[in-house]
């Protein structure tokens, strides 16, 4: 046999059209846990600033809250905790056996109810001290 | 008749040049026979175009220059109802270039050569109804794994691991010779073992796993539900069903599944792979709590 | 094929940890994200506020937990993600040990940083 033609991985998500729902389920978790255990580390960091006493953190975690921007990394923040929330029940359920034939139906579900409880969030989360 | 009056005209025609009449009865009938022959011949190209269906194919040769790069080639093949990717393919092949490779055998599902990629999705070429299909039909080789030439893939790494798991029976508790007993299965235990003893090695599931893809050692889900068919079966001893959990406990075995499903949604056999590898999961988890 | 050296399967138990801490980080974190959002507004907190939370033990406890879990949780499926990508040998010994060097240094850093809160002061 001669050498033989390897299409490599990036013929993949040329595809995405064709992607099934669990695939997108496996894409989205893997994307939202990156994103949370980023989140941790900064998160830890900017509480530190506790350990050198009140003006620092007050005026770090305040200052930080009167911009806008990071007012929507939050919305942002809930919307990817609780996608990953929710689709982790779903992937719990699937290791215990239970519901397996709608799986692809669940997961739907869970896209739909993270969308619901983002945006019925938002005014908490962009209103006051802004 | 207007063929009478024709008859008479040429005739006289022909009298006057001084051809014999059997001659020009004759020259007559294979101008019909030409002209009817010609009438089938446009009716069948006008129905032809109207029901051909275009397929695009996969071509690689890396000992042809022109193929060298790979290529889609269009094919347009009559349409019968009833008719299968793998009728499609053979019809090129026979007619428009016999140079076109791809594996088939039993051309009803139970071989497992002909596993393609059609229109996006892994599909076995002969279960798959050409009708069913959004023209043009794009037929290409399983991805994930090198293509030797066209619709060819290697199945090699697909069955180094399939082999990986000891797909046998390997009881070694026979009855003695003077009791002449069968070692029975009860009609439960089958049934538990039921689906995942239909698995052709077609290699569609391992190709749709995106873990399988990323992680060369992987098992896979075709290796795991083998594995599984003899570990859930009764006639088998404990002994066996531990060896035959340790394989698969490894770092690449059952832990590797995301739960991704797509391996369940291919399978030309409807086996549910996933509730196989999950179900392993779960034994292999209480196995080891035993230890504890 | 089956080398194993111990009944210890080291692919079980990570998979069964990551399980166990997701059922509890379901709840802790909603939990967590109710309290800093909804009961007090993020805008709103000051140090005396965290204080007063922190200094209950069964809060302190909850939070240290809450810290151990997600940062497991967290780096463990790091690993995972990217043995599933195929990364391997040496390169993958190097991920192990940093993953779990990067686990340490959070989890010692998000417990000095409680300790401070609650002013304990082993710090």
């Amino acid at each position: 046999m001669s050498q033989s033609y390897n299409r490599g991985l990036v013929e993949d998500f040329g595809r995405w059209r064709e992607f099934s729902a669990g695939m997108w389920a496996w894409i989205f978790h893997k994307f939202t846990g990156w994103v949370l255990i980023g989140y941790l580390f900064t998160h830890i960091a900017v509480l530190s600033t506790a350990m050198e006493g009140a003006a620092s953190y007050n005026s770090t975690i305040q200052g930080l809250e009167g911009l806008l921007m990071i007012r929507v990394l939050e919305v942002g923040l809930l919307a990817v905790a609780v996608f990953h929330i929710l689709n982790g029940i779903r992937l719990l359920m699937v290791d215990l056996g239970i519901g397996l034939e709608s799986q692809d139906k669940s997961f739907y579900a869970s896209l739909f109810v993270t969308a619901l409880i983002v945006v019925a969030s938002v005014p908490t989360f962009l209103g006051g001290g802004l | 008749m207007s063929t009478q009056k024709q008859k008479v005209e040429t005739e006289e025609k022909e009298t006057t040049e001084q051809k014999p009449s059997a001659e020009r009865r004759l020259e007559k009938k294979r101008e019909k026979e030409r002209e009817r022959a010609e009438q089938v011949e446009a009716d069948e190209k006008a129905d032809f175009e109207e029901n051909a269906i275009q397929i695009k194919v996969f071509r690689y040769d890396p000992e042809v220059a022109a193929k060298q790069e790979p290529r889609f080639d269009d094919f347009h093949v009559p349409f019968e109802k009833g008719m299968t990717v793998l009728d499609a393919l053979i019809y090129a092949r026979d007619h428009y270039d016999s140079s076109l490779t791809f594996r088939h055998s039993c051309r009803q599902a139970v071989c497992g050569s002909d596993a393609f990629f059609v229109n996006g999705r892994q599909r076995l070429g002969c279960k798959t109804q050409l009708g069913e299909l959004e023209e043009p039909v794009r037929i290409e080789p399983l991805p994930h794994q090198d293509v030797v030439k066209d619709l060819v893939v290697d199945m090699e790494h697909f069955y180094d691991q399939m082999h990986a798991v000891e797909p046998y029976f390997q009881s070694e508790d026979t009855p003695e010779a003077s009791e002449l007993e069968e070692q029975r299965q009860t009609r439960e235990n089958r049934e538990k073992i039921k689906m995942s003893s239909r698995c052709i090695w077609c290699g569609a599931c391992m190709s749709s796993c995106n873990i399988a893809a990323g992680d060369n050692e992987y098992l896979g889900p075709a290796a795991i539900n083998k594995a599984y068919k003899f570990a859930m079966d009764d006639r088998e001893e404990e002994e066996l069903k531990q060896h035959r959990l340790n394989i698969l406990e490894q770092e690449h075995g059952v832990w590797r599944c995301q739960t991704q499903f797509s391996c369940t949604e291919v399978c030309p056999k409807d086996i549910p792979l996933t509730e196989h590898i999950q179900e392993l999961k779960r034994e292999a988890v209480k196995n080891n709590l035993k230890f504890w | 094929m089956a080398e194993r050296y111990s009944s210890f399967a080291p692919g079980g138990t990570s998979w069964l940890l990551q399980r166990i801490t997701a059922a509890f980080l379901i709840g802790v974190l909603a939990f967590h994200f109710f309290q800093l959002h909804f009961v007090t507004h993020a805008f709103e907190v000051e140090l005396a506020g965290t204080q007063a939370r922190m200094e209950n033990p069964a809060y302190y406890l909850t939070m240290v937990s809450f810290l151990i879990a997600a940062a497991f949780h967290g780096v463990n499926g790091v690993y995972n993600a990217l043995v599933n990508q195929g990364i391997e040998g040496t390169q993958k010994t190097a991920l192990k040990w940093g993953l779990t060097a990067a686990g340490i240094v959070l989890v010692v850093q998000g417990i000095r940083v409680a300790n401070a809160m609650a002013g304990v002061s082993i710090v």
